[in-house]
């Protein structure tokens, strides 16, 4: 119900791949009568429906929330990592974005960490392996002591939920051009080593992720900061500066 | 077959005390067998999550199952608002006593108390173990947690994390939980669907799932299965749930044999941002915080085509302030809903829809200005301009309520364990602390408390007094043998019937008919009328649905399809239950038992108590069973808002 | 434990050695240019100065460090470039920077890295390892450098050359020298837009000061 109601004709050409082996191949798809305010994701809805009554295969693409928290759309436009709005996922870009007679490109995430398993869907398993290796605090459920025992200075409170607010859609890695996740890695080594629970671990903790994170094939971060401005959440590269140098000094000073 | 008294199986004694007696007198395993135990958790939102993580933390071997790519993307993801725990920090009079007293007065009166109980007692626990996991909840300037009142509550108890405490929370439980991956003590599998449980000798003992990825059709067997697999408000097509969010689940649960109880307790949340065309696929909510300074209205005259700042103050008609008086525009969800739909329903509707109210800050900006408005809903204020592309500071919001929430779910007993032995419900998708209807900020603390602090005890009991591992089970056995065959010929069939529409057609049409007769207020003739529709539309699905694709590589329409023929079962029994119960309480408004003032008038005296579905199979009506509710420490009153 | 060439395999690690040798590049940057201002004041003192450092003993160490550094920053700079181009085995159909990001030396610096190293080669060729004149200084003898240099700025395809290559170099530190303290871990809100202008502000001093003395040189021989 936006202020712009003309229906828009948009140009996509879509990157379409069976499976992990296919090689794949860009799509051309005319699509008419797009609403302004449908959201992106809607406009491949439609599309979709469209090839299902056709009998043709949809696009597969992953999705879940719509509302930007899960993580789990993604999509290059026009070769952008969640397209040209800054702090919007997919699920939340509109199509009144875009203008009429558009060619809007859509391309999966590529990186060599995040195989292609079809057409726009990735598999983003290598960062649950990121977080296996240390991205935790080691404590089992019990009687730990009451919340309030642990004051918490405001200022890091609110920047360690500023680095928690990742919501892991891997925007970071598809944005830079080296493909390295230190951004999503630094979010979570960031917020544990702000709060005073994460210390203990701190050390072993980046030494851990880091190096699960180069073993899995990221590339290296050359400070690019494509990242954080593809970011949806707006993590900042200041969270890979404090990974440096909480790396640096685990490296050399920690005993394990 | 005959309906049953069910037994909640509630411990003995004073309400305070039953649990730790409970968990005193519980059988225990011995740590050095525990490791002998499988343990099957489908879900991986709160409730999974830390039942996983603890699970595993015990001892046990725990196989952990998700839809998504990721365990961190379970819908418990997108809860906003807070999680509530009577910590009573900021000293203005709460107690554990009290959240238990709103929680049972919230649910009108059709919780069971004990459960309730439980739940206001492990609360605090959960924000202390939230923290040493470090959750980064919002704190004051002295370090020191902070808290906000929430839902219409009369003390501050709700702790949260921005707009974003529900991510926070999972996040949590996710960490717990990769921990124990780490350790190898959970093996995860994720973009799995469960399509059905595997019962041996009348226990559960496993289940069949399907790998999205590959197609393949898979066997677990374990000594107990736990079911976390969330609500079901998308049989009405469009919710505030995720995409995925299914019955799928529970449903088949239940038609091996575990009784679905109150499936007509929807949650219909008064504040989200309407509908605004066909291509539509959800529904995004606003938080209820907005009503704190918002004004609900709508035009006086029905065909008011005005602009809504070009409408003078004496043709707009503040419904809820006019109607209740003290409470305003903070009345509970359910009465700010249907308010919303009568102004609809009268043709006052705003909008292109015609099918939305105004939430108006013309007045909160012009008395405190609009910085102090943009600091306290900044984020909202952006978030409803990027959806509708109207600036809210400007004219006002539209809204209409949406589905948020379903407090139905499979019946559990004291334990959170299912009629079936073996099988556990706990989070969203079982039926048991909210009753008719579920505070803000309780969801996130039941999940929790489930997972963290109830069955990691219950199942230690049932494990050491069925000592279900004696049977050996193995994925060969015939009943596993012939629940992978049944669910391989149903995707079949599903993908042979080559009709002419598509699943999200047939969704559609099934969220119309329970939007319109199951939805907000409903009637006898209505609900009748749903239920053949619903038969009809069941029928004509499984004649002409079209589903492209094959079953061996990542097929997004065959999973629809085989969620939403389950849906279509599901919304029957919706229907159905919302029939039998002729009476009006928390969500459910039956429009033949209200008040002379229009508002929802309940029948203790013939539904103080829980229905509970029995499957009789695909042509016979199912059985309806039932709990009774007795209330010994909270006595029970009509809810007035005036 | 982690060994000692885990730690230095990793990608962070690789990235705060380059960093530290290119900061300590930045140093002899700042160091050459000094030296080689005395061209300014006159042959004399320019040469005496170039006796002065080649005659030293500990000239061999030093150039032996000097190399270390140059062929530490380089070597990793291919590993590193190497390594990357590897982490996205396809390649985007369209790619198009946000804009709010990186910037055109950031995402150039294998590029303006690779005209330093050519131009560092071609440079020792013609310096260091140029015509050797002689000439007195004081009654000195020693190697008349201040003549190799003149000489070889004669040449207005050598000037435009040299100030082309300095111009890469100074796109190269320009997000280097911020980028070395990013790596190190030296990142603050209060000092970041200090950072940045520091960097901008090297790269000009180098690109202007570096780029002068051709020309001043190229005067110099018309006399
Ligand atoms: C927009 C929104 C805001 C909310 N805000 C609040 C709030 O502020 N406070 C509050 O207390 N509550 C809130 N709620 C409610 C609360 O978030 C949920 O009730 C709660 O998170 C449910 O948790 P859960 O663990 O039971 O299920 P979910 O988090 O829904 O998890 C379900 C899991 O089951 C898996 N699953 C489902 N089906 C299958 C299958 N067939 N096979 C395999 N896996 C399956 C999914 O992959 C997922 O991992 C909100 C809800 C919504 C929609
Ligand atoms: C005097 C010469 C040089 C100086 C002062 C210099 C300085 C720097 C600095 C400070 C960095 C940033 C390091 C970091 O971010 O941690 C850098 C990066 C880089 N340098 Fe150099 N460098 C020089 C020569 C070279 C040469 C000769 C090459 C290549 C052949 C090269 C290739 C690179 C590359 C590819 C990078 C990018 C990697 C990164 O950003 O980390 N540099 N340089
Ligand atoms: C106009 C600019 C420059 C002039 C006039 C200049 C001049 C010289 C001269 C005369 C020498 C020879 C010294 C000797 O043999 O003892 C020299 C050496 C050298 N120059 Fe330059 N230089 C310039 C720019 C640069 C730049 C930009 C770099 C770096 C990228 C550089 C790196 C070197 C190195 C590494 C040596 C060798 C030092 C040694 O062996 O001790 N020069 N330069
Ligand atoms: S850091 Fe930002 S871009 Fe990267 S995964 Fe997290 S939210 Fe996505
Ligand atoms: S874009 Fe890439 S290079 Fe580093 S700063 Fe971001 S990871
Ligand atoms: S679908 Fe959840 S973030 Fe986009």
């Amino acid at each position: 119900m936006g202020n712009n109601t003309q229906s828009m004709n948009i140009h996509l050409k879509v990157w379409r791949q069976k499976d992990r082996l296919d090689k794949g191949n860009m799509e051309d798809h005319k699509m008419d009568n797009v609403s302004p305010d449908m959201s992106f994701l809607e406009m491949l809805d439609v599309l979709n429906e469209k090839l299902v009554r056709e009998g043709k295969d949809p696009i597969a693409f992953d999705h879940d929330c719509r509302e930007g928290i899960c993580g789990m759309c993604s999509l290059m436009i026009n070769g952008q990592a969640h397209g040209p709005e800054s702090e919007t996922t997919t699920c939340q870009l509109h199509m009144r974005k875009f203008k009429n007679g558009d060619t809007i490109v859509v391309e999966p995430w590529r990186a060599r960490a995040f195989p292609v398993e079809k057409d726009l869907m990735v598999d983003r398993s290598a960062f649950d392996e990121i977080i296996a290796a240390g991205g935790f605090v080691n404590v089992n459920t019990g009687n730990p002591q009451d919340a309030n025992c642990l004051p918490i200075s405001k200022e890091n409170a609110d920047l360690a939920m500023d680095a928690a607010a990742c919501i892991g859609c891997g925007a970071c890695v598809a944005s830079c051009k080296n493909a390295s996740a230190m951004l999503f890695v630094s979010a979570k080594v960031s917020q544990l080593a702000l709060l005073p629970q994460g210390q203990v671990e701190a050390e072993e903790r980046v030494q851990s992720m880091v190096n699960k994170m180069d073993e899995l094939g990221f590339g290296n971060c050359t400070n690019e900061a494509e990242c954080e401005a593809s970011c949806p959440k707006g993590i900042n590269i200041s969270n890979i500066a404090r990974m440096n140098r909480d790396f640096l000094k685990a490296s050399i000073v920690s005993k394990s | 077959m005959t309906t049953k008294k069910l037994d909640g199986k509630v411990p003995e004694g004073p309400i305070q005390e039953k649990w730790d007696k409970h968990k005193f007198n519980m059988k225990l395993v011995n740590p050095a067998n525990k490791r002998k135990f499988n343990v099957i958790v489908v879900g991986t939102g709160l409730a999974g999550a830390s039942a996983a993580a603890s699970l595993a933390e015990l001892g046990y071997n725990v196989q952990s199952f998700c839809i998504q790519d990721s365990p961190r993307r379970a819908h418990s993801i997108a809860a906003q608002g807070g999680v509530n725990a009577a910590k009573n920090y900021p000293n203005d009079g709460d107690s554990v006593w009290r959240l238990f007293y709103d929680t049972v007065k919230g649910g009108d009166y059709r919780a069971r108390e004990a459960n309730v109980y439980r739940l206001a007692q492990v609360a605090n626990n959960i924000i202390d173990q939230c923290v040493a996991q470090g959750v980064p909840f919002a704190r004051d300037y002295g370090g020191f947690l902070a808290n906000r009142s929430f839902g219409g509550a009369q003390v501050s108890r709700t702790f949260y994390a921005r707009g974003q405490t529900g991510q926070q929370l999972l996040l949590g439980a996710y960490s717990a939980m990769m921990k124990e991956v780490s350790k190898g003590k959970i093996k995860l599998y994720t973009r799995r669907e469960m399509l059905d449980l595997v019962m041996v000798n009348g226990k559960a003992r496993g289940i069949i799932t399907r790998n999205v990825v590959t197609g393949e059709i898979e066997r677990y067997a374990a000594d107990a299965v736990l079911l976390c697999t969330g609500g079901y408000g998308n049989v009405y097509f469009l919710s505030t749930n995720a995409m995925a969010s299914n019955c799928s689940a529970a449903w088949r649960a239940h038609k091996r044999g575990a009784y679905f109880a109150n499936p007509c307790y929807t949650q219909i949340h008064p504040t989200c941002i309407p509908v605004h065309g066909d291509h539509q696929s959800k529904l995004t909510l606003m938080s209820e915080s907005l009503r704190n300074d918002g004004r609900v209205w709508v035009p006086k005259n029905q065909d008011d085509k005005r602009a809504p700042n070009d409408i003078p103050e004496e043709d707009r008609d503040y419904y809820l302030e006019r109607k209740y008086p003290s409470f305003g525009n903070l009345v509970p969800r359910d009465v700010a809903s249907r308010n919303a739909k009568q102004a609809v329903d009268e043709g006052k509707g705003v909008g292109s829809t015609g099918v939305a109210v105004y939430l108006d800050f013309r007045d909160a900006i012009k008395r405190d200005g609009k910085d102090v408005v943009a600091a306290k809903y900044g984020n909202l204020f952006d978030m409803y301009e990027r959806i509708t592309d109207d600036d809210p500071y400007q004219v006002p919001m539209r809204i209409y309520p949406a589905v948020h929430y379903t407090m139905g779910g499979l019946w559990v007993d004291y334990n959170l364990q299912s009629n079936i032995p073996g099988l556990f419900v706990l989070g969203e998708a079982n039926f048991s602390d909210h009753g008719a209807n579920r505070l803000g900020a309780s969801a996130l603390m039941q999940g929790l408390a489930d997972g963290y602090f109830v069955a990691p005890y219950t199942l230690g009991n049932y494990f050491a007094s069925e000592k279900p591992e004696q049977e050996k089970v193995t994925t060969d056995a015939p009943e596993f043998e012939a629940a992978h065959k049944e669910s391989r010929d149903k995707l079949e069939r599903l993908l042979s019937i080559n009709g002419s529409r598509t699943t999200d057609d047939f969704h559609r049409d099934l969220g119309k008919i329970m939007w319109e007769y199951v939805g907000m207020a409903r009637n006898e003739e209505g609900l009748k009328k749903a239920i053949s529709e619903i038969k009809n539309l069941k029928e004509q699905f499984w004649k002409d649905v079209k589903v492209t694709g094959t079953n061996t590589n990542i097929n997004t329409e065959l999973e629809k399809a085989n969620r939403v023929a389950d849906f279509l079962e599901l919304g029957e029994l919706m229907a159905r239950d919302a029939l039998e119960r002729r009476e009006s309480c928390g969500g459910h408004f039956r429009e033949e038992s209200q008040t002379e003032e229009n508002e929802a008038k309940r029948d203790d005296e013939n539904f103080a108590h829980v229905a509970a579905w029995e499957w009789q199979g695909e042509d016979t009506e199912p059985l309806r069973h039932v709990e009774e509710l007795s209330f010994e420490n909270v006595a029970l009153t009509q809810r007035s808002y005036k | 434990m982690r060994s000692f060439k885990q730690i230095m395999t990793s990608s962070i690690v690789k990235k705060q050695v380059m960093g530290v040798t290119g900061l300590l590049l930045c140093g002899f940057l700042l160091s050459h240019l000094a030296g080689n201002c005395l061209i300014y004041v006159g042959s004399d003192a320019f040469n005496t100065y170039a006796h002065t450092l080649i005659t030293n003993p500990f000239i061999y160490v030093a150039e032996a460090i000097l190399a270390l550094i140059f062929l530490s920053h380089i070597g990793l700079a291919l590993r590193l470039t190497i390594e990357n181009n590897k982490a996205r085995p396809v390649n985007y159909y369209m790619k198009t920077p946000t804009g709010r990001g990186s910037t055109f030396a950031s995402s150039t610096m294998p590029y303006t890295g690779f005209i330093i190293l050519v131009f560092l080669v071609l440079h020792l060729i013609n310096f260091k390892f140029g015509p050797v004149y002689n000439t007195q200084v004081n009654g000195v003898e020693m190697r008349d450098l201040y003549k190799t240099v003149v000489e070889y700025f004669q040449s207005p395809l050598n000037i435009l050359w040299y100030v082309f290559a300095m111009l890469a170099l100074g796109i190269h530190v320009s997000h280097g020298f911020w980028s070395a303290f990013q790596s190190i871990g030296f990142n603050h809100p209060k000092y970041n837009c200090c950072l940045k202008m520091a960097s901008k502000g090297f790269a000009l001093l180098v690109t202007v000061g570096y780029s002068a003395l051709p020309i001043f040189c190229y005067f110099q021989g018309a006399k």
